[in-house]
């Protein structure tokens, strides 16, 4: 009996292609099954049946000694691979992976890396490995390249030579050229016309051949040479698998590929010709494991998923599919789907508080079946279902839509692999590198003083610094007691074993420490709001990870641009200026901060002034001590332009009326310190002041942040001195009583030989005022003289 | 009856469609006048199912609102030029017996659209209720003749029908006009209409009841100050298309050019109009504010409280003319824009005063060829 070679070109991750071919298989029983996808992960496939092992999960094929070398083969429960593979498993039947090992693809990768950094014809070998990546199987690249664009990884740089639909989804193209805009309704809906889906599979077989030949008949405007080059490679192993099964005496070879290849793989060319082509490829170490995945990296949006837009609606699709067999099979009358879905996205609605009747469930069906006859489509699509929803469960709004986006569209759901997975590459990526810093775990508790200035101890800090950020908290930092300076560390390192289960649970980040942390702490970025930027960026700083502090730059100039807290823009100021100050001691980029620190002043100078006015006590006192610290930021940065622009707001808040004693007399103290307000205009401003006309708790604020923290000003300014002292000897009695508490907390917090400084100065000046009375008795106005008197007495306590 | 009276008053505008060629001297013409054409065309080569009493099938509504070829050849002229998908949520909705509520803010065409889906549905556009503060339950449900009234009691010669009233009886589509104007105990009269289908006449125990076709188009607003919010009741009883700002820059400068140019010969402006960069900086200065983020997507902004709409857009380059015209030297300047655009963004002196600033700080400082906007703003600001 000849062999049958049965081609089924299946849509990656549909649904309806995994229904049509389970259907397919249960028909054809064949007794082997290839299916597109990495030789080298073939040993990991028995897992797969493993009770623990629930999709979504990927497998995850790398280079041992270099992880950042590694492609996800992400699967879905609704993968039509997935469900070939379950079968063939469970039916213990062969089930063999045909597509060019990855040993061969990551080693072509890393060779062009290496000979071609930078070169045209390199990035060129490379961009196209990166456009047949969302592509034709599965394989994208480690989260660990995706968040910023990284300039090492040409693979992963994002310049999709203007990337041809086709080969990303030939059926789609097909779906829509028939009016549809989603390729898994069109699929549907040939499903559901056509019963035998055998038949099916070759009806896609043919219009692939056609839309092949069309396209390679005028390849150089749609279709990239190399692309060519290693799309042919790829079939070309897949056909020689094809050839081996054959030679191995199986009867019916089911073979599983996308699509666009089934082609390729129905016209047998020679075999000699396929040899030559493969002969002499790179080939490096490469091994494979399960790594468990989520729906919301199945999509596009997150940059290095499989291109499914929708995969919480696939599975609904999918589930739909099942139960329609099993209602099939009770002769239960299958509820439409679209039904099913609205109950759903109201049930979701509802968990947030949102209404959502039955009533307006009814409604917004009807809506979507109008809609959908209206567009001459049989049932409704995602498209129909999502607009009923928006207008009759959201009255309009789009808002409600994100989260039904989120949780059911995309869906939450996380996959889980079985304890028994080998070890994920970022564990042996932290043990190289334990290795090679000489830290050695260890569940004692031991201290390590680190000297940022060594290359190794700033390695260590960082490495440190990242587990952190991972959630591994192998060392906790030590304040550095007497040792100043910012170039040490003090860490006291203690391994705890289920550091082990974070750094798997960390593994979906990124497979070296690095990456891992990077894609992290963009993630976060993503989520946080002002003040959380800020200390991650501080984290970040700390461990060094250039890409994930470029991420969050333009994070917080966008998060800064919409904050109406101008108190979160102070906060954030002070320690970027650190970092671009101080920042060159842990080696750091400074001009990306630059450009933030401008804006960030920018926008304090613009917004401070509306922001101090009408402030309660204890709200001034944390605004006097943001603006203190912006103040010192501002002169730390040492940009005259920065500089003259905070001044100026100073003066405006110096002149201010309304505003609270404490901020107006810091701003005017500033002012005075930095040369803007000249001495007699200090004096004129603290006598304005200190009138009779300003409230006494104000003036007493005021006299507070204008002196606090420095009598030494008082001491050496003989002007201010006067001023003051003139303000206190004129006090009527029972304001100097109201005032003296508020003066005594500004003076108690001089030093206390300043405050005797003070005193010794009070006492001279009294023993020359005294000289100076007798000698002036004679100018004085003696009946104004007699009206201080009493007060003097009292205040001397002498009697007259 | 009021049938009879809705009769003899649509004879009218019949008799003008008929000769509507000759006959404009109205300042503004119904939207079944103004484009009997285009409807008639439609009607002809329509060949799909119409629900009931529709004068078109959905398809060839979208088509009149949306412009296109037909198959004749015949071009329809876009009415809406903007999402498709939001127009077509907009007549399944009509198809579904189901009332439209048309939400968004001032200057998204609300009214615009409201008018022509009725004139393509029902062939009339005229029964319409213009929601304001003093709209009373009279107006959308019956008043009374009261000479008659008086003179020969209550019957139903006595009543003076409402638009909605009248639409009901002739399976039509009604049109409420700023519904959220309208007080609140007010607005609920529209519960019994839209949930029962029906009109109680309680002083004649009787009731009007809604033939196939009737519907309402209701247009509400959600940024103007004032306004009553709808009761959740209400708002159940509706499917709400929230109709967006225009979509692109482009679309937007093209809307705002036009409008310019035909307003500017309708006001006899001698200024010739404006170069289209002057007015592409207008607009993107409006959407830039409106969506909080700049035109490159890199910068994001804050946003004032003013809706920002793109008839705002259009009037501060309209203001910008006629100071350049007649104050100027015809040719618009930046200086002759900056006050109409301070003015259409600063609606609240303090909050939107700090949100200007800093764009004018952040953005249009550092733009190549905006320096003379951002010194005629230091000027004036």
């Amino acid at each position: 009996m000849a062999t049958q070679i049965h081609i089924f070109g299946i849509r990656h991750h549909g649904p309806g292609s995994a229904r049509s071919l389970s259907q397919a298989f249960t028909t054809l029983q064949p007794d082997i099954v290839l299916v597109e996808g990495p030789p080298d992960a073939e040993v990991a496939l028995p897992l797969l049946l493993h009770p623990q092992m629930r999709p979504p999960v990927a497998l995850l094929v790398y280079v041992p000694d270099q992880p950042q070398q590694a492609v996800y083969y992400p699967f879905a429960v609704f993968s039509p691979e997935w469900q070939a593979i379950r079968y063939s498993l469970q039916q213990q039947i062969p089930v063999r992976f045909m597509d060019l090992p990855q040993a061969h693809r990551l080693a072509i990768e890393i060779e062009q890396r290496e000979d071609g950094e930078g070169q045209e014809e390199g990035k060129e070998w490379m961009s196209e490995r990166v456009s047949e990546s969302p592509s034709s199987h599965p394989p994208t690249h480690p989260p660990t390249h995706s968040p910023p664009p990284n300039p090492q990884s040409p693979i992963t740089n994002p310049q999709l030579p203007s990337p041809f639909p086709l080969y990303t989804d030939p059926l789609t193209l097909l779906a829509q050229a028939a009016g549809y805009s989603d390729g898994e309704r069109w699929w549907e809906h040939l499903v559901e016309q056509r019963q035998d889906s055998t038949e099916l599979f070759a009806a896609i077989l043919e219009a692939m051949t056609v839309l092949r030949s069309e396209v390679e008949s005028q390849p150089q405007a749609l279709y990239p040479i190399p692309y060519t080059h290693f799309e042919s490679l790829r079939e070309a192993y897949m056909r020689k698998t094809i050839r081996e099964a054959e030679k191995q005496g199986f009867q019916k070879i089911a073979v599983v590929c996308g699509a666009w290849h089934a082609p390729a793989l129905a016209t047998m060319p020679p075999a000699k010709k396929d040899a030559a082509l493969l002969k002499g490829l790179p080939k490096v170490k490469v091994e494979a494991t399960w790594v468990p995945w989520t729906y919301g990296r199945l999509t596009m949006s997150s940059g290095y998923g499989a291109g499914v837009e929708s995969p919480g609606w696939y599975h609904h699709l999918w589930e739909q599919g099942e139960r329609g067999k099993r209602t099939r099979e009770t002769s239960e009358p299958t509820l439409n789907s679209s039904i099913r879905w609205m109950a759903k996205v109201a049930r979701s609605l509802r968990k947030q508080d949102l209404d959502a009747s039955s009533a307006s469930v009814i409604e917004a069906v009807r809506l979507a079946e109008t809609l959908a006859a209206l567009r001459d489509r049989p049932l409704p699509g995602l498209p129909e279902l999502n607009e009923a929803t928006q207008t009759v469960l959201c009255f309009g709004d789009p808002l409600p839509m994100q989260l039904i986006h989120n949780q059911l569209i995309v869906g939450e759901r996380l996959g889980r692999v079985p304890d028994e997975t080998p070890m994920v590459p970022l564990q042996q990526d932290l043990q190289r590198l334990q290795k090679r810093l000489r830290l050695k775990p260890e569940a004692t508790e031991t201290t390590l003083d680190l000297d940022l200035r060594k290359p190794l101890d700033l390695e260590r800090s960082h490495l440190l610094h990242r587990l952190a950020l991972l959630n591994v908290p192998w060392g906790k930092p030590q304040s550095v007691g007497n040792v100043k300076g910012t170039f040490r560390e003090s860490w006291r390192l203690q391994w705890q074993p289920e550091f082990a289960v974070r750094l798997i649970e960390a593994g979906i980040w990124g497979n070296t420490v690095e990456s891992a942390a990077t894609s992290w702490t963009c993630d976060r970025a993503n989520q946080a709001n002002l003040p959380d930027l800020t200390q991650l960026i501080d984290q970040t700083l700390l461990a060094s990870l250039p890409q994930a502090i470029a991420h969050l730059m333009t994070r917080l100039q966008a998060e800064a641009a919409i904050a109406s807290d101008i108190s979160h823009l102070m906060t954030a100021l002070p320690p970027l200026v650190n970092v671009m100050r101080y920042g060159t001691v842990r080696q750091f980029e400074t001009e990306v901060v630059g450009h933030v620190v401008d804006g960030l002043v920018t926008r304090i100078c613009v917004g401070l002034p509306v922001a101090v006015a009408s402030l309660d006590d204890a709200a001034a006192s944390e605004m006097y001590q943001l603006v203190v610290s912006v103040h010192s930021a501002i002169a730390l940065l040492q940009k005259s332009d920065a500089l003259e622009m905070w001044q100026q707001v100073l003066v405006k808040l110096a002149n201010h009326q309304g505003l609270h004693g404490l901020i107006a007399g810091r701003c005017c103290r500033l002012l005075f310190e930095a040369g803007v307000f000249q001495p007699e205009d200090t004096a004129r401003r603290l006598g304005l002041v200190l009138s009779t006309a300003t409230e006494p708790t104000q003036v007493a604020a005021w006299i507070e942040g204008f002196l606090s923290g420095s009598g030494l000003l008082l001491l050496h300014n003989p002007l201010l001195w006067h001023v003051l002292d003139r303000w206190v000897m004129q006090l009527p009695a029972d304001a100097f009583t109201a005032t003296l508490p508020l003066l005594r907390r500004t003076f108690s917090t001089f030093p206390a030989p300043e405050r005797r400084q003070m005193g010794e100065q009070v006492r001279q000046q009294e023993e020359r005022g005294m000289e100076n009375r007798e000698a002036e008795i004679g100018k004085v106005d003696s009946d104004r003289a007699d009206g201080i008197l009493p007060l003097l007495a009292q205040l001397l306590g002498v009697s007259l | 009856m009021a049938p009879a009276k809705t009769n003899a008053k649509k004879s009218t505008p019949d008799s003008q469609t008929s000769d509507h060629s000759h006959q404009s001297s109205f300042l503004r013409e119904h939207a079944e006048q103004q484009f009997a054409h285009e409807l008639e065309e439609l009607a002809t080569v329509d060949s799909r199912q119409r629900p009931p009493s529709w004068k078109l099938s959905p398809w060839a509504v979208s088509i009149y609102l949306l412009g296109g070829r037909l198959e004749n050849g015949f071009e329809v002229l876009p009415k809406y030029i903007g999402n498709r998908r939001l127009m077509e949520v907009a007549i399944a909705t009509l198809a579904t017996d189901r009332a439209l509520l048309l939400y968004g803010v001032p200057g998204t065409a609300k009214s615009w659209v409201s008018e022509h889906l009725a004139a393509a549905i029902s062939g009339d556009s005229t029964l319409l209720i213009q929601g304001t503060a003093g709209t009373s339950e009279e107006a959308i449900r019956y008043g009374w003749n009261y000479a008659r009234l008086l003179a020969e009691g209550p019957s139903m010669d006595a009543l003076v029908a409402s638009p909605m009233m009248r639409a009901m009886a002739d399976g039509k589509i009604a049109r409420v006009e700023e519904l959220t104007r309208i007080p609140s105990d007010v607005q609920d009269t529209l519960i019994t209409v839209l949930s029962e289908k029906t009109l109680p006449i309680p002083e004649l125990n009787a009731e009007v009841q809604a033939t196939k076709g009737f519907n309402i188009i209701a247009t509400a607003n959600n940024r103007d100050r004032g306004v009553n919010e709808l009761s959740s009741a209400l708002k159940r009883r509706f499917n709400t298309v929230i109709l967006p700002m225009p979509n692109t820059l482009d679309e937007e400068v093209k809307i705002v050019h036009q409008r310019v140019e035909s307003l500017g010969r309708a006001l006899e402006l001698p200024a010739e109009v404006p170069a289209l960069e002057e007015i592409q900086r207008v607009v993107t200065i409006f959407r830039e504010l409106r969506n909080g983020v700049t035109i490159d997507g890199k910068t994001k902004l804050k946003s004032p409280t003013g809706t920002l709409s793109t008839a705002e857009a259009i009037s501060v380059v309209n203001s910008g003319m006629a100071l350049s015209a007649h104050f100027g030297d015809g040719a618009l300047k930046a200086s002759d824009l900056i006050s109409g655009l301070v003015g259409a963004v600063i609606k609240d002196p303090v909050q939107d005063q700090v949100v200007w600033k800093e764009y004018l700080e952040t953005v249009v400082k550092e733009r190549d060829g905006w320096k003379d906007l951002y010194r005629a703003s230091r000027e004036i600001g």
